[in-house]
């Protein structure tokens, strides 16, 4: 069986896009809630339990709530770039969501992955789309010139910068592996061992630096509510404050997914349980699905286990720990591959 | 069949791209349009003055940062460009002929860059003195 060849069209595949962007969405608000149940859980307390059972339509409210409350402009900001961060921060993950596989269909041994487009170049093309974030966040707190959010902004560009360099280095490592950088080839040199087994170095390092970029508790100095009201959003009201807040939880579920497809093996199972037709089609992409929840899971538990770290501690983090522990990885990596592992 | 529309010509595969941006472009303006209609006006001057805890702002938040942020653009600069050379190579590390004399290159490259990291570390450009 084959693929029909519609679904190879650019045309087409922008609606498959749009479909991903509506499923990320309902992923975020997933996300929102379940971070709010597993918090409220490791805090012994019940968390939403109100609107639907056991708070499940919540983020509903919440968003009804967020729909009918006033814009409100600071008279000092700047309008322009006050207006345009969000959609600059919307850009950002959006762009990152079109290149990532979000699961795969085999078809007789053949997988074909469930994404708006190809490249051959993806992985480099995510980590660029993600960086635009620091612009999009920096446009925000400067246009709404509000010290809490110049303040954050600030550490926000001092952590970002420092694991945007480790982040890249592991990329290359697993690039050089995988022998490709197209995120679908990376996924499936991954067959049979993955690459978290291959070079544990390299996953921890990125784990750390992908939370960092995500702007994760311990790493949300930007943020830092306790001492910077709401950080670089401070000033944002209704829907514009919701687009930034949505906009990191999709960061959140998008570099999950990341961490899954390069080094948790992807989609990646034993050839004999997809041989069936229907179990082709849906056992790779709940597999994937499954192991991106996981990750979720454990990045969420991590924020309610650890206190936030100090800016000075967050950036010798970076360039004095874990640029070298990257380059160690790569080390490793070349000699493997000098070695025909 | 001269010309297939698909998916896999490296030009086509950027039309689900723009198409998305646009999406992207257009949906908050959407929806801060549709807030407008729902949500309720009022109008009073403090409501639209900068929030400072409660007191009125005083002075501009844009204020001029300091130096030290440069020093460490800088080295980000200096190492992201390092990483951007590194992708070509690792795309052909394995299963290409001239892969020993690329290796041998980009470790040269590598060890350089990692002098110049020492030179930091030792001049104290990387230490946060704020």
């Amino acid at each position: 069986m084959e693929l029909p060849e519609i679904l190879f069209n650019p045309l087409v595949r922008s609606v498959i896009g749009l479909c991903l962007m509506g499923v990320v969405f309902v992923g975020a608000m997933a996300a929102v809630w379940f971070e709010r149940k597993l918090s409220a859980d490791i805090q012994q307390r019940y968390g939403p339990m109100r609107v639907g059972p056991h708070g499940l339509f919540q983020l509903v409210a919440d968003a009804i709530k967020l729909f009918t409350k006033e814009d409100i402009i600071p008279k000092n900001a700047d309008r322009l770039l006050f207006v345009s961060a969000p959609i600059v921060l919307m850009g950002s993950v959006f762009l990152m969501l079109v290149a990532i596989p979000f699961g795969a269909v085999i078809i007789d041994g053949e997988s074909y992955p469930i994404a708006a487009t190809e490249m051959d170049v993806s992985v480099l093309y995510i980590e660029a789309m993600s960086a635009i974030s620091i612009i999009g966040i920096f446009m925000v707190a400067y246009s709404a010139n509000n010290k809490y959010s110049v303040l954050g902004a600030f550490r926000n560009f001092a952590r970002m910068i420092g694991y945007e360099v480790p982040l890249g280095i592991c990329v290359v490592s697993v690039a050089i592996m995988a022998g490709s950088l197209n995120i679908v080839e990376i996924a499936e040199a991954q067959s049979p061992l993955w690459f978290i087994v291959k070079q544990p170095l390299g996953f921890i390092v990125f784990f750390i630096a992908l939370m960092a970029d995500m702007g994760r508790l311990p790493f949300d100095q930007n943020e830092s509510e306790e001492e910077l009201i709401a950080g670089w959003m401070t000033e944002y009201t209704s829907m514009r404050f919701g687009y930034c807040f949505f906009a990191e939880y999709i960061h959140l579920i998008l570099g999950s997914m990341i961490l899954t497809l390069l080094f948790l093996g992807g989609w990646n199972l034993p050839a004999v349980l997809t041989a069936t037709p229907i179990l082709g089609l849906i056992l790779p992409t709940a597999f994937f699905l499954l192991k991106v929840a996981l990750v979720i899971l454990g990045i969420i538990a991590i924020r309610w286990a650890v206190p936030r770290f100090r800016i000075d501690q967050v950036v010798d983090l970076s360039w004095k720990r874990l640029l070298p522990l990257s380059l160690l990885n790569l080390g490793w990596v070349i000699g493997l591959g000098l070695l025909g592992v | 069949m001269s010309e297939i529309i698909d998916i896999s010509n490296i030009i086509y595969s950027y039309i689900p791209v723009a198409i998305i941006l646009v999406v992207a472009l257009v949906m908050p303006p959407m929806t801060m349009f549709l807030v407008k209609t729902l949500s309720p006006r009022s109008r009073s001057a403090a409501k639209y003055s900068t929030y400072e805890a409660g007191s009125l702002p005083i002075g501009d938040a844009r204020i001029q940062f300091n130096v030290e942020y440069y020093l460490y653009a800088i080295a980000f600069v200096l190492f992201d460009i390092e990483v951007l050379f590194l992708y070509p190579w690792a795309t052909i590390f394995q299963g290409h002929g001239i892969t020993q004399i690329a290796t041998v290159e980009m470790l040269v490259f590598i060890f350089v860059v990692l002098f110049g990291y020492v030179y930091l570390l030792k001049k104290e450009a990387l230490k946060w003195m704020m």
